[in-house]
């Protein structure tokens, strides 16, 4: 188990790096000068001159790569050329309102889809499987930032109950009762997707322990519903919370259209922005948070579930 | 996607047939089974009559797709002689529904085919091979991995620009990890089998072996996940043409008619809802026929 | 207004008040006595503009985080909305060409102004500011105002103090209409430089100027508040709410479901779409004349196919601008030359502009090409933004009518920064090759602005505005003849000379006139909606 740990955690130092690495070619795959894709437009000689150096564009390519992550290890991911602002700072405060989208869409996926899958489990072959199982395919099928614009017409414009846009009055989200109403329409389009994956796996799951012998001889034994209940929850949890967990990160790295649609100020807020003002430090310090931060968390889950679950063992 | 990594849940599952031996009679099983599911019947004839409408686009659409006046512009949907109304410009929607479908489905399939191609041949090597040879190629699979694939998707045509073809290559880009994956562990998996162990012992060929032995019992599985890709890879495209990164005007494509009708969702909705309403039925068949395919594949005999 | 917009003071993320809110509980108290006035305004940037002193993002921005915070030096009248304003004193009371050299203009400055943060407005800090703009090697050197400001100010040559309230900043020639081009030169407060350690960028965070408002909380990309300056120098400019929010809804169908959902009070160009919609809900549409051009300027570098004046008339003539208007809703008005008809400006051009597809397809075929052999252009187009009107369907239209005669028109939609960039920057730039049409549209209120810096071959980019490089000898000449003209009248005709000669040649394609619609919410009391692109924010209420 130990040995297990320590190797998951030493092999997230390679992947990181690799992250790292996409991330520094991204300048080099996007059209044009490398000089052109991180200096403003209006650039003085000057600072041309400047950043070359920072950036050692004249030295090859492995040495351009340890100067730039030298300066990422040291939470230098550069300026914005939009703004001139520090990309970290731009990136530190979308991702607060990235992640807080993130969980609040997560745990109502969760929440919906266990209650959906289990009931679809519960009632197999049922209608109440057949609704339950159409609702969690039209939940991964529908385009997303499609469901986001008709669900701001009516539940924002025609039946006034949520905000149309926006984190909240102070610009940015915090969980307080003021801020609260501006994640209803972001958190129900993001969990969609989640949702619908979320209730298949429950039903899938559950069907499968059900019919494992064990429950059979609980059965046998005379343990009430509640008791059943109680057994497949916890056999079911490691590969359920295993969705959840990777979800979550797919829904910081994925929310772009969704907080497109609510101007959402969050990380795909920013790339956004990033990409349509041809803003290549910013795309790529964002980038490459998100991804080192997906790497954590898929870490995270993958330890979580050896912990729940000892039978695993890769 | 969201979808990805969570589909290769059920599909890692998707073993290589047991009875591998007589892949006729299995085929023919599902092919039954598939036969009688109702609900998966219907989605494939959704998604056929679809695909002839769009093949044949110029025969059936009214008018040309690229012109338009606009003095007939957001007609309502049911104006007699558009059907379905007009678009800002005043295009025929029907038309442009018909020929948007092309770019979509192609947005949709392409990415999807190329990266079966690369992706099913990287894994199967790397599934048969074993050896350092599936080091090398898993591990760089998993370094895609570590992106979270919408990330993915639009940090490559972020970075390249706005462009269909940009578009193509970023998703392509984003479904050769998981395809690898599921074609390694399929392998892996048929590898072992008695039968391939006695061909191997009989002396065969490495090639000879996968062609024979592997081939047929890893396709199916690789085929119906790369299936499910689809809905995947066609809300996505749509979805970078949403955001302006996928196919440009005047082309027509779903998620760009999406994008410029929605200001009109307030006085035309349902005009303004047609090609959202587009891309929600053809993923929903897409992902139907997927779930139909598997599940008759992964009854036991 | 709906429950969550309840809490007065808004919490910023990480401050004690956040976190004496959360331990409260944080519920939204009802603010009982709404003593304090205030109101959120929809705009239509993807980011706040720049709040050091010189905005970015095009003249839009001026009337945002510009004309609301600071003042120039020579300010434009923008509280009548029933005639175009004119030049008024700002933060100068009065300037004149010296006569002994009419290259110097000499500023008397306003006496008993002070900056935000206390200080005293006076020679130094004008100087302070030029030298801010204008020299690389002064320490509040700051590259990003400069970029912004700059071609604005193509003329000026030197600086310097004067007395304490005199100062005479030289043109590099004698040139008439060089007041027009201080308009667009703001002042920040020195000593809040030096009081923010010397950094532009925590000078944006706490700006200082000498503005009608003061900048409340800055939140980067989303938001922006104005807190009203009572201690404002020109009582009659005083802000009518105490405070107002700038709130960035890029996205036209977001912005009028925020609108809908009383999320915001006003918005700016809403989509012309939704404005039936809007209405129905109440809404009411303020409309003006604007002096204003939606256009393409068309690349004369060598090699480029617009070197042909038959093309450049074939595209102007290809343009139903009717339609366009229609694409509008109404919300627009054709253009047939730089400015509109009614102007002084406009003369009398032999080249009519209309539309007429056969005698477009005629010269495009005497140019050598035709439906089936179409001449293939690539042109830098806006996505959208203040003044870019409905970019990307009214750019589809265009796309759509030339080809009908033989253009093929490539789009290259980009952000409308980087669109302006590619404008300032002038067809010959490298980063531009291929692209031989801009369609950047802009403010044509002044002489300068409408013409000269567009025409002149002085004016070539990157000193000003003129794109496409054109140059011609007539209008040249004519140029330097306004800039040497002093009577107002005189220049008109001046002006009105040059207007013919472009339009003969052709030198753009015009399009259509905007009327910058704007949509308010019964919230709004007053808003009184100038003949320009500028606003000025302190008429809401």
């Amino acid at each position: 188990m130990i040995f297990y740990i320590v190797r998951r955690v030493l092999y997230s130092i390679p992947i990181a790096l690799s992250v790292g690495l996409v991330c520094f070619l991204l300048v080099y795959i996007s059209p044009g000068d490398p000089i052109s894709a991180i200096a403003p437009p209006d650039a003085p000689a000057e600072m041309i001159t400047q950043l070359r150096r920072d950036y050692g564009l004249d030295k090859p390519l492995p040495e351009q790569f340890a100067i730039w992550l030298g300066r990422v290890v040291q939470g230098d991911l550069g300026r914005s050329l939009s703004t001139g602002r520090p990309v970290w700072g731009e990136v530190s405060v979308a991702l607060k309102n990235t992640v807080s989208l993130a969980v609040a869409a997560c745990t109502l996926a969760f929440a919906i889809g266990t209650l959906l899958g289990g009931l679809a489990a519960a009632f197999r072959d049922t209608w109440v499987d057949r609704i339950a199982m159409t609702f969690a395919v039209a939940g991964v099928s529908v385009p997303h930032y499609w469901l986001g614009m008709l669900l701001v017409a009516v539940f924002a414009v025609t039946f006034p109950l949520a905000p149309s846009m926006g984190a909240g009055p102070g610009g940015t989200f915090v969980w307080d009762w003021a801020h609260l109403p501006f994640l209803i329409l972001p958190m129900v389009t993001l969990s969609a997707i989640p949702l619908g994956l979320v209730a298949r796996t429950v039903r899938g799951t559950v069907i499968e322990i059900l019919h494992q012998e064990f429950i059979t001889t609980l059965r046998g034994k005379g343990l009430r519903s509640g008791g059943i209940l109680l057994h497949v929850a916890k056999n079911a949890a490691p590969s359920v919370l295993a969705v959840m967990g990777l979800q979550l990160g797919y829904l910081m790295g994925g929310s772009i259209l969704v907080e497109t649609v609510f101007s959402w100020p969050g990380t795909g807020f920013l790339l956004n922005s990033a990409i349509f003002q041809r803003d290549i430090p910013l795309l790529q310090g964002t980038i490459l948070v998100l991804a080192l931060l997906f790497v954590a968390l898929n870490l995270v889950v993958d330890l979580g579930q050896a912990l729940l679950d000892p039978r695993i063992k890769r | 996607m969201t979808l990805i990594a969570a589909k290769d849940t059920p599909a890692t599952d998707t073993r290589a047939p047991e009875k591998a031996e007589r892949p006729q009679g299995y085929w023919h099983g599902v092919a039954k089974r598939v036969l009688r599911d109702k609900a998966t019947m219907f989605c494939l004839l959704v998604l056929l009559l679809m695909f002839l409408a769009i093949v044949f686009a110029p025969l059936i659409a009214p008018y040309d797709p690229y012109v338009g006046s606009i003095a007939r512009r957001l007609k309502p949907v049911g104006t007699p002689g558009y059907l379905l109304g007009t678009d800002e410009l005043g295009r025929d929607m029907l038309t442009r529904l018909l020929y948007g479908g092309r770019l979509s489905w192609f947005i949709g399939i392409m990415p999807v085919a190329i990266a079966f191609v690369i992706g099913s041949s990287l894994g199967i090597i790397a599934g048969f091979a074993g050896g350092w040879l599936n080091m090398l190629i898993m591990r760089a699979t998993d370094v895609f991995y570590a992106f979270p694939s919408v990330l993915l998707a639009v940090a490559v045509s972020g970075a390249l620009g706005p462009g269909i073809f940009n578009a193509i290559l970023a998703l392509t880009l984003v479904f050769i990890p998981p395809l690898i994956r599921i074609s390694e562990s399929t392998t892996a998996g048929v590898r072992a089998l008695d039968y391939v162990e006695a061909a191997r012992a009989t002396g065969a060929g490495p090639f000879t072996i996968i062609r024979v032995h592997v081939l047929p019992n890893v396709m199916g599985p690789i085929f119906v996940y790369a299936t499910g890709l689809i809905s995947v890879a066609m809300i996505l495209g749509a979805g970078l043409s949403f955001l302006g990164l996928g196919t440009r005007p005047p082309e027509a494509e779903w998620g760009l008619m999406l994008n410029t009708l929605r200001t009109s969702l307030y006085n035309k909705p349902l005009l303004a809802m047609l090609p959202g309403i587009c891309i929600f039925v053809t993923s929903i068949c897409f992902n139907m026929v997927s779930d139909g395919l598997r599940g008759a594949m992964e009854v036991k005999n | 207004m709906p429950p969550f917009d309840l809490t007065r003071r808004t919490l910023l993320t990480g401050t004690a008040v956040t976190a004496a809110a959360a331990t409260l509980g944080g519920l939204p108290r009802p603010v009982f006595a709404q003593a304090a006035s205030s109101l959120n305004y929809g705009i239509s940037m993807t980011d706040v503009p720049l709040t050091t002193g010189q905005p970015d993002r095009g003249a839009g921005a001026y009337q945002f985080t510009g004309l609301t915070i600071y003042d120039p030096l020579v300010a434009w009248e923008l509280d009548v909305a029933d005639r175009p304003g004119k030049m008024i004193p700002g933060l100068a009371t009065s300037w004149e060409a010296d006569p002994a050299d009419r290259k110097n203009w000499i500023f008397k400055l306003r006496e008993g102004v002070k900056f935000h943060d206390g200080s005293p407005f006076n020679a130094d800090a004008v100087i302070w500011n030029l030298e801010k703009v204008m020299n690389t090697q002064a320490p509040q050197f700051d590259a990003r105002q400069a970029a912004q400001v700059k071609p604005r100010l193509p003329s000026l040559a030197s600086y310097k103090k004067l007395d304490d309230m005199t100062v005479q900043i030289t043109a590099k020639g004698v040139d008439a209409l060089f007041p027009y081009q201080m308009m667009w030169f703001l002042i920040s407060s020195p000593t809040q430089y030096q009081k923010v350690g010397g950094d532009w960028a925590k000078f944006a965070m706490a700006p200082s100027g000498t503005g009608p408002f003061k900048m409340g909380e800055l939140v980067p990309r989303v938001r922006v508040e104005l807190l009203k300056n009572p201690d404002y120098w020109d009582k009659k400019r005083l802000a009518k709410v105490d405070k107002l929010t700038l709130t960035c809804i890029p996205e036209d169908l977001s912005r009028a479901s925020a609108l809908l959902s009383n999320q915001v009070d006003l918005i700016e160009s809403p989509a012309p779409d939704s404005v039936s919609r809007l209405k129905q809900a109440g809404m009411r549409l303020s409309t003006n004349v604007v002096p204003h051009v939606w256009n393409y300027h068309l690349s004369m570098v060598e090699g480029s196919p617009w070197r042909d004046v038959r093309l450049r008339r074939a595209a102007n003539l290809a343009i139903d601008r009717d339609a366009v208007v229609e694409l509008m809703n109404g919300l627009a008005v054709p253009a047939v030359g730089q400015v509109p008809q009614s102007s002084p400006w406009f003369g009398n051009p032999s080249f009519k502009i209309r539309y007429d597809m056969d005698a477009a397809r005629k010269l495009v075929s005497e140019a050598g090409y035709s439906k089936d052999k179409p001449l293939k252009v690539k042109f830098i187009v806006p996505t959208g933004g203040t003044g870019q009107m409905l970019s990307m369907p009214m750019n589809e239209f265009v796309q759509q009518s030339w080809a009908e005669v033989g253009i093929a028109l490539e789009l290259q939609p980009v952000e409308q920064e980087v669109a302006y960039t590619a404008w300032r920057k002038g067809a010959a730039d490298p980063s531009l090759a291929g692209i031989s049409g801009s369609n950047v549209a802009y403010v044509t209120s002044d002489p300068f602005y409408a013409i000269v810096r567009f025409y002149s071959s002085k004016q070539i980019a990157p000193v000003g505005v003129n794109w496409s490089h054109y140059k011609n000898a007539e209008v040249d000449a004519l140029c330097d003849q306004i800039n040497a003209t002093f009577d107002p009248a005189e220049q008109d005709k001046l002006l009105a000379k040059v207007h013919e000669k472009v339009v003969d040649d052709a030198v753009q394609v015009w399009v259509v006139h905007d009327v910058y619609p704007h949509a308010l919410s019964s919230k709004v009391k007053t808003y009184t909606q100038a003949q320009h692109w500028f606003q000025d924010l302190t008429t809401l209420s």
